[in-house]
């Protein structure tokens, strides 16, 4: 099996970080990165990502930490107001729904137009032949179902990723 | 983004009472983010090659720091959680970008910003920044963190969800890797 590491990388990493490598290290431990292509790969790219840190955080500038710390507590307000106003839409959504159908209950109650219409629609329901349609149309009415049931779980869906 | 956010006078006002839900107080949130924000920027404008990217990110990386539900034991394991939390955002934003290759998430190239003053310092820049960007992101992110940061291969292991026992092989073959690119061998295994 093929070494990954070797006892003197961490020595060789030393030398780089310290600026000691090449010319400030014992002419052993040269002579063993020479041979050894764990610790010459270490020398290869320690330096090299060292210089790019330096050079990277010298020349960065990173918003101030005040600024950073008042974006989070603003928005970490907004997202609580948010959360909180979550159960107050749901809540005004069923009182909504139970006001409309009281209402209809009440016009439904006291409107002569509309219960006998009310009948006449239940004799044709009773009268309507269900399994010769179902045959006649099974596609199309299937298709309605799906439509009907697809459409709210995809707002559904759509509503809870938000 | 977040960065873009504006405050109304009820913003500021909400914003001024008492702070619920973050792992710190305002002084030690402040310390910790001097010490520390300059890595962690760096650290994303690295693993994401887009200095735009990292800047959103920082902030981002920081909001969900101070929002995580964590209790942390010592700075070692603070910093440790910041760097997860910025390589999960900067492995979202790659899927995202594989999801949508329309969408430009990697339009303010980390080549040539970074080059500062020091002689051969903008050639050296970009020999460095044009072999990182032939390495996969989690190599980029493994070598940055092992030598830029001085992490060690338990912490590596934990910032960027590896078997700790894996490793070490990968860290090998990313640095094998990178050292062949430096000094301009093809490796055959290098490229995204």
């Amino acid at each position: 099996m093929q070494a990954v590491e070797c006892e003197f990388e961490s020595e060789v990493l030393t030398a780089v970080l310290q600026s000691r490598w090449p010319e400030r290290t014992d002419a052993a431990l040269r002579a063993h990165v020479a041979g050894c292509a764990i610790c010459s790969d270490v020398a290869a790219v320690a330096g090299v990502i060292e210089n790019a840190r330096e050079d990277m955080q010298a020349d960065v500038a990173v918003p101030d930490s005040g600024r950073v710390w008042w974006l989070a507590r603003v928005r970490a307000r907004r997202e609580a107001a948010k959360a909180a106003a979550r159960p107050i839409t749901a809540t005004q959504l069923i009182a909504g729904a139970c006001a409309v159908g009281l209402l209809g209950a009440c016009f439904g109650a006291t409107s002569a137009w509309f219960q006998s219409a009310l009948r006449g629609v239940g004799v044709t329901l009773v009268e309507f032949d269900w399994a010769g349609e179902l045959i006649a149309h099974g596609a199309l009415i299937l298709g309605m179902a799906a439509v009907l049931f697809l459409v709210p779980v995809a707002a559904w869906l759509a509503m809870r990723r938000e | 983004m977040f960065r873009d956010a504006t405050f109304t006078d009820v913003d500021r006002l909400a914003a001024s009472d008492a702070c619920t839900g973050f792992v710190m107080d305002e002084d030690t949130f402040r310390a910790f983010y001097d010490r520390t924000a300059r890595g962690v920027w760096a650290y994303l404008a690295r693993v994401t090659g887009d200095r735009q990217m990292a800047d959103d990110f920082l902030q981002e990386t920081f909001y969900r720091f101070l929002r995580a539900d964590a209790t942390h034991d010592s700075e070692a394991h603070r910093r440790n959680s910041l760097y997860r939390i910025a390589t999960n955002l900067a492995r979202d934003a790659r899927r995202r970008s594989l999801l949508r290759p329309t969408a430009n998430v990697a339009g303010h190239d980390i080549e040539g910003v970074t080059a500062g003053d020091r002689p051969g310092a903008a050639e050296r820049s970009a020999d460095f920044s044009r072999a990182m960007s032939r390495l996969k992101p989690r190599e980029r992110a493994m070598l940055w963190l092992a030598y830029a940061e001085g992490a060690s291969h338990r912490e590596i292991a934990d910032v960027l969800g590896v078997r700790p026992g894996s490793l070490k092989s990968l860290l090998f073959r990313a640095r094998h890797k990178l050292a062949g690119l430096l000094a301009g061998r093809e490796s055959k295994h290098a490229g995204r």
